[in-house]
């Protein structure tokens, strides 16, 4: 899952995150215009999302 | 208080905001930075009772990521104090942080939006996935956990001034970088407006650039437990209440 | 109900004597069930 907060500077990125993940890797937005549009500034805050992978999915049949 | 300051806005938001401060010293400025950040306390999830979860992580992962969404805070919370919320949600679903149900219908998500876990309802299995918790949230400072601080990226600097101290060389036609706020005739100019290249406010110039003593452009940006506004208040009451409680411990 | 057997997935006592085995279906793997106590857990 997608961490809460920057782990640098505590900003809240979680909630951009579904929008950052429908317009980037299902619709071909542009990760640094989207970024800009959500309001996520700051690098610290930026690598957050664009280096995010969710994994639920990949260990959900794991019990 | 005895003093009034100057305070002139720059941008001015429920979440971020920035602001001149004129007449006070670097170290007050910066006592104002820490206060916020330390000495402001917010209401934030402390205990996590666990009814039921089946999701794919740990009960403890879950309730950090509970803790760290930041909650409203009402202004009438002592340190100390709790308000109950609760969340319930069950698979095929993702839990967010707007599904928490507060007991206190002041003390309520800032932000709707945050995915806390994704549940599944797994083939083959006979339920789906499930979250049951309850939770008590605490007013704390700052200083205890991060979560309690209501400011993120706080910080400040000095105004500055531009002086025209001559014409540039011909070859120097490199831009000049400033970021921050200057003064130019008593107005204020935040250096986006010209790209913060001085050298497209001012072509073919050379120029200096000058610290305005004692006047601060603040940039605070809230993590939406309390407007900007508050929290800048609530910090310089926290450093009024200080400074009389050292003047009562000094005297006899 | 503390176990559960990983094969038939039925409830499993497990018995002191008995070692570790399914009584129904004789598998040997069981999995814990988690309590039903309600755990509290203090945010760090």
């Amino acid at each position: 899952m997608v961490p809460v907060r920057c782990f640098t500077c505590g900003k809240v990125v979680g909630e951009h995150w579904e929008e950052f993940k429908t317009r980037t890797r299902e619709g071909d937005d542009d990760p640094e215009q989207v970024l800009d549009e959500l309001g996520v500034e700051r690098h610290c805050c930026r690598r957050m999302l664009v280096s995010h992978k969710d994994l639920v999915d990949v260990v959900a049949p794991y019990q | 208080m005895s003093e009034d300051y100057e305070v002139e806005f720059i941008d001015r938001d429920e979440r971020d905001a920035r602001f001149v401060v004129r007449d006070i010293t670097p170290a007050f400025a910066n006592g104002i930075r820490r206060a916020i950040v330390s000495d402001v306390p917010t209401l934030s999830i402390d205990t996590v009772r666990v009814i039921e979860n089946s999701s794919v992580m740990f009960d403890e992962q879950i309730s950090l990521r509970l803790g760290l969404v930041p909650l409203t805070t009402p202004d009438d919370y002592d340190v100390g104090e709790t308000a109950t919320l609760a969340l319930d949600v069950e698979g095929p679903d993702t839990a967010y942080s707007g599904d928490l149900v507060s007991a206190d219908d002041r003390v309520e998500p800032a932000d709707d939006n945050i995915p806390i876990i994704d549940l599944k309802y797994p083939e083959g299995a006979d339920s789906p996935q499930r979250l049951e918790i309850e939770a008590e949230a605490v007013m704390d400072h700052g200083k205890s956990h991060a979560k309690h601080q209501g400011g993120v990226a706080v910080g400040y600097r000095h105004l500055q001034r531009i002086e025209v101290v001559g014409d540039a060389a011909d070859w120097e036609d490199e831009p000049n970088i400033l970021r921050g706020v200057i003064e130019d005739d008593g107005e204020l100019v935040p250096t986006e407006s010209f790209d913060h290249d001085l050298s497209k406010r001012y072509p073919g110039k050379e120029v200096e650039v000058h610290d305005v003593p004692n006047a601060f452009v603040f940039s605070i940006e809230s993590d939406g437990s309390l407007p900007v506004s508050d929290l800048v208040l609530n910090a310089v009451d926290s450093l009024a209440d200080r400074a009389d409680e050292l003047e009562q411990a000094v005297q006899l | 109900m503390s176990y559960k057997c990983s094969r038939c997935k039925r409830d499993v006592e497990l018995d002191e004597y008995g070692g570790v085995r399914c009584p129904y279906c004789g598998h040997r793997v069981l999995l814990k069930e988690r309590s039903r106590d309600i755990k509290e857990i203090d945010v760090h």
